[in-house]
């Protein structure tokens, strides 16, 4: 065992370098094994979404509550599926930011325990930063500058990512996240929570050139705007009543689309951009999917469409992200706290 | 037998290592709440102090609550994660217990009472017994009217301990037959916490880490909206 104190012998960061990287910034609790800031070894996610599903939306308190019950079992478990002892983990990385911050700080504690126990280095990871280094466990090959859509319940916004932690905001949403706009219209529609895969199953069945509905500051530079959208749905279903809910998930989902895919294109343009990436829970929609396949194929750039589990939030793209901010920064110190306002740290 | 005691249940977070020979070292700081960013760096520190290294510690104890949730949850989470780490079983001990150990040396009712914010308090009433304390009430959660109609129904002298018996002093330190103890007790310590776990450690009662949660005594607010949405 290790001796207080005295952390490992500082080992170099390389392919070999195993990190245990956790996540707890939402509903999720989540932890993984990635070796070299790429080979995934375990990836466990324990969902909550049974526990909030009838609130219509995460519930701070509960999703608190849960994080502390699960956090220790679901650590176990990613060690034990990556087939690795305790002692063979050189770092323990935990998101530190953004989130809520009652489930932030509980992965950040028991990342902080372990790493004082193991005598190895704690890293605190950007959650938005880990979410760009999901396309790289699965393409560790991207060739940058990459346009990456970011797009979920708790953000959206588009970054173009010019090196290994080197990063622009080139526009974000200025009220509701794109995910957030698809739960609060599901609930609204009664298609039930999480909103994005009812939606995205109802407007299977619907027109989505029915409706009309508004495309928000489409001609304005790179920003997003959803609450609108949300409201010109719920004002046209209450003039319509008997409009049909497909055809109504149809069109809202169209719009929420075609903004996401034009700013996103027109970034790639603007930055001459070599890909274009998309990552979130909302990078699971299959309209979005297959629109950002189109314009890829049309102007040249590589599509970059990560798996569902690595579009929605996992500690596989914490751990790599940790990998690389070890590598570039070194260990953060274990006074460290959570920020639930932690921004993506960006050039200018 | 080493015990690392975890106390984090109040705006007070600390952390004890003792056994046998009783508490080898203590941290304790109630300087804002900054639980998360205080625990662990506290822990390493407390080790160094003791003479003692992680690997030789056979317990770890923590409050379980009642008291603030996201302090109660930074220590839930790192003690977890601590005796995961080494393998070792977890004694969990509610904060209103851990407040009346140290007032035990008096012939009057103890009842502790942490502040619960909004108005209310937890608390539980207290005896003396050989050794120690024992609970003859529940852990309860309710305004301090409530509390001051309790003692005022007991007909007894009463010894008030806590942060909650502070904060409404005025409203509970004039109820007839009560006296306030000293500011200094008013946080749950991590010392009584790993006495009383180096006890309960002699005779076997621990845990599994998964067998332990908090003690919350009140429902989530999304939860009790939920009920009395639904009873409408
Ligand atoms: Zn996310």
């Amino acid at each position: 065992m290790t001796m207080l104190g005295n952390v490992r012998p500082h080992r170099p960061v390389n392919a070999d370098t195993m990190v245990l990287g956790i996540e707890t910034s939402c509903d999720e609790t989540a932890a993984a094994v990635v070796m070299g800031g790429t080979e995934v070894l375990s990836s466990v996610v324990s969902s909550q979404v049974d526990l909030h599903a009838r609130f219509g939306g995460v519930v701070p308190e509960i999703a608190g509550r849960a994080h502390v019950e699960l956090i220790t079992p679901v650590i176990a478990e990613a060690i034990v599926e990556a087939g690795v002892n305790d002692s063979r983990i050189d770092a323990v990385a935990a998101t530190v930011g953004p989130g809520l911050i009652g489930s932030l700080l509980v992965g950040v504690s028991a990342a902080k325990a372990l790493a004082l126990v193991w005598g190895v280095p704690f890293v605190g990871v950007n959650h938005l930063e880990a979410h760009l280094y999901a396309s790289f466990l699965e393409d560790p090959e991207l060739e940058l500058p990459l346009v990456v859509l970011l797009v979920s319940g708790g953000h959206t916004m588009i970054v173009v990512m010019e090196g290994h932690g080197r990063y622009r905001l080139l526009g974000q949403t200025i009220d509701d996240a794109a995910g957030e706009a698809f739960d609060k219209v599901a609930r609204f529609l009664g298609l039930g929570y999480p909103g994005g895969p009812a939606i995205d199953r109802e407007a299977m069945l619907g027109d989505p050139e029915a409706i009309r509905f508004p495309r928000a500051m489409l001609n304005d530079g790179l920003d997003l705007s959803f609450s609108g959208l949300k409201t010109s749905v719920v004002n046209y279903v209450r003039k319509h009543p008997d409009v049909s809910t497909a055809d109504v998930a149809a069109s809202f989902q169209a719009a929420v689309v075609e903004v996401l895919v034009i700013k996103a294109r027109r970034a790639a343009v603007a930055v001459g951009a070599k890909g274009l990436c998309i990552g979130g829970g909302v990078a699971a929609n299959s309209l979005l999917r297959e629109q950002v396949l189109d314009v890829c194929t049309e102007d040249g750039l590589r599509a970059f469409l990560p798996s569902r589990s690595m579009c929605t939030d996992n500690a596989a793209m914490i751990a790599a992200a940790g990998w690389y901010r070890l590598r570039s920064d070194g260990p953060t110190p274990l006074d460290a706290g959570a920020d639930p306002n932690l921004r993506l740290p960006v050039i200018l | 037998m080493l015990i690392l005691g975890i106390e984090s249940a109040t705006m007070q977070v600390g952390c004890a290592i003792g056994g046998h020979e009783g508490v080898l070292a203590l941290f304790e700081s109630c300087r804002g709440k900054r639980h998360a960013e205080t625990l662990t760096p506290a822990i390493e520190f407390t080790c160094r102090q003791a003479n003692v290294t992680l690997d030789e510690i056979s317990v770890v104890a923590v409050d379980i609550g009642p008291g603030l949730f996201t302090g109660l949850r930074v220590g839930l989470a790192t003690a977890k994660a601590i005796a995961h780490a080494l393998r070792v079983p977890m004694i969990g001990i509610p904060s209103l217990d851990l407040l009346a150990f140290p007032v035990r040396h008096t012939s009057r009712l103890i009842m502790t009472v942490v502040d619960a914010r909004r108005g209310e308090v937890f608390y539980a009433a207290y005896r003396a017994v050989p050794g120690g304390v024992q609970r003859v009430s529940p852990h309860q959660l309710g305004k301090p009217a409530d509390l001051v109609n309790e003692i005022e129904a007991g007909r007894e002298d009463v010894l008030l301990v806590g942060d909650g018996a502070l904060r409404y002093a005025d409203e509970l330190g004039s109820t007839r037959g009560v006296e306030m103890a000293e500011q200094w007790l008013a946080h749950p310590s991590a010392a009584p916490l790993v006495q009383l776990a180096h006890a309960k450690a002699l005779r076997e009662e621990w845990v599994n880490g998964w067998e332990l949660s908090p003690l919350y005594l009140r429902k989530p607010d999304a939860e009790i909206n939920w009920i009395t949405r639904d009873s409408r």
